[in-house]
């Protein structure tokens, strides 16, 4: 007896563990620090998945500009900027974006204080966009921006495309949507939507890397490794809406107390 | 004897001509003509990658010959992506790897669906 309440005891505390941590502010939520070259000039660069996420979708950075999913991995240097690949693709000082020309990332010229605009760690006063004015007109959700609402209501329409690295490809024709049953009675079951994923994602950026089992019914995931980066998480909880939001994705789960006034 | 050693010396001086002339136009044309091959080298590539990852998102209404032969052109044109400079290389790389791994994964589950229906 005194062994069972033991364990329950035991797994209890390692649930507890294992709930998600509570968001941070939406201005730091997918917030990422690429520091390939550390203690070197011109500093990190920081990457807000806010900004970028407005006016483009996921899929055509992670998959046709080639940026990986964890901060450091993708080998991004000024060499490969200037040459038009990583963020070169887009910041080329000759593409434009609604009627502006995108500034060069990493050119030639000297050292000045457009490098400080993504060089930006640890600098006050030297980015462009703020998060709070930025998506002052954006529908919020209980973790800031509802980035669905925003696309639905047309406030927002990211590009699927990047001239010089996309490719022209067909709309997905097979985005059967689909309810996944918890493996215990008390867990709400997920309702997941292929279509809203497929619209930001396509196909490769989630298969086969995220969610590498083809056989039906044999991908047994939790909430535990969600949390730790697996699976959902490999998005929600960095830069998609965070794991807190139960109903998002169990909507008949009851509901989280909300952050008021975000 | 006079007029065999000027016939000589002239040949010689004709083929020396010759061979200096034939030189100096594959001097002179040799790089634009290896600009040209290697656009066209470009070219070839460039192609044939647009055209396997421009079907990722109809991936799962093909058959399974289909996606063995996307395959199989993805495995086929790494080496030449592997011989692009750096640059080119790190992203185009990554992303054929990305193209082919879907391809895998869908050829994976269709084969896997086919057999639970054969036991079925």
């Amino acid at each position: 007896m005194l062994a069972c309440e033991i364990l329950l005891l035991a797994y209890l505390a390692s649930a507890q563990i294992y709930l998600p941590k509570p968001a941070p502010e939406p201005s730091e939520y997918g917030k990422v620090v690429l520091d390939n070259y550390p203690g070197t000039e011109p500093g990190a660069v920081v990457f807000d998945h806010w900004l970028h996420r407005s006016k483009f979708t996921c899929r055509v950075c992670h998959v046709d500009v080639g940026f990986a999913m964890e901060a450091n991995a993708t080998g991004i240097n000024a060499r490969t900027n200037r040459e038009g690949f990583h963020c070169g693709a887009c910041h080329d000082g000759k593409k434009m974006f609604e009627g502006k020309t995108i500034f060069a990332a990493c050119s030639a010229a000297p050292r000045d204080e457009r490098c400080d605009r993504c060089h930006s760690l640890g600098k006050r006063g030297v980015r462009k966009y703020e998060y709070k004015e930025f998506t002052a007109r954006f529908p919020k959700g209980i973790y800031g921006v509802d980035w669905e609402a925003a696309e639905k209501s047309g406030i927002i329409k990211p590009a699927d495309f990047v001239e010089g690295l996309s490719v022209n490809t067909a709309k997905m024709k097979n985005r059967k949507d689909f309810s996944v049953e918890a493996a215990f009675p008390w867990v709400h079951p997920i309702d997941f939507s292929h279509a809203k994923h497929s619209l930001w994602n396509g196909c490769e950026l989630c298969h086969p890397e995220i969610f590498p089992i083809a056989e039906k019914g044999t991908l047994h995931f939790s909430m535990f490794s969600n949390i730790e980066g697996h699976y959902c998480g490999a998005c929600h909880g960095k830069v998609a809406f965070p794991l807190n939001n139960c109903q998002s994705c169990h909507p008949r789960a009851p509901a989280w107390v909300p952050y008021p006034g975000r | 004897m006079v007029l065999k050693a000027k016939f000589k010396a002239t040949t010689v001086a004709v083929l020396l001509s010759m061979g200096l002339a034939l030189y100096s136009v594959r001097a002179i044309g040799g790089p634009s003509a290896s600009a040209a091959q290697a656009d066209a080298a470009q070219e070839s590539w460039q192609k044939e990658f647009d055209s396997i990852c421009a079907q990722t998102e109809d991936a799962m209404t093909f058959s399974q010959a289909e996606l063995t032969d996307l395959i199989r052109r993805c495995d086929n044109l790494q080496p030449r992506i592997e011989k692009l400079d750096e640059s080119r290389k790190k992203v185009h790389l990554e992303r054929l790897r990305k193209c082919r791994g879907l391809y895998a994964y869908v050829l994976d589950a269709k084969r896997l669906d086919s057999k639970a229906k054969e036991k079925k």
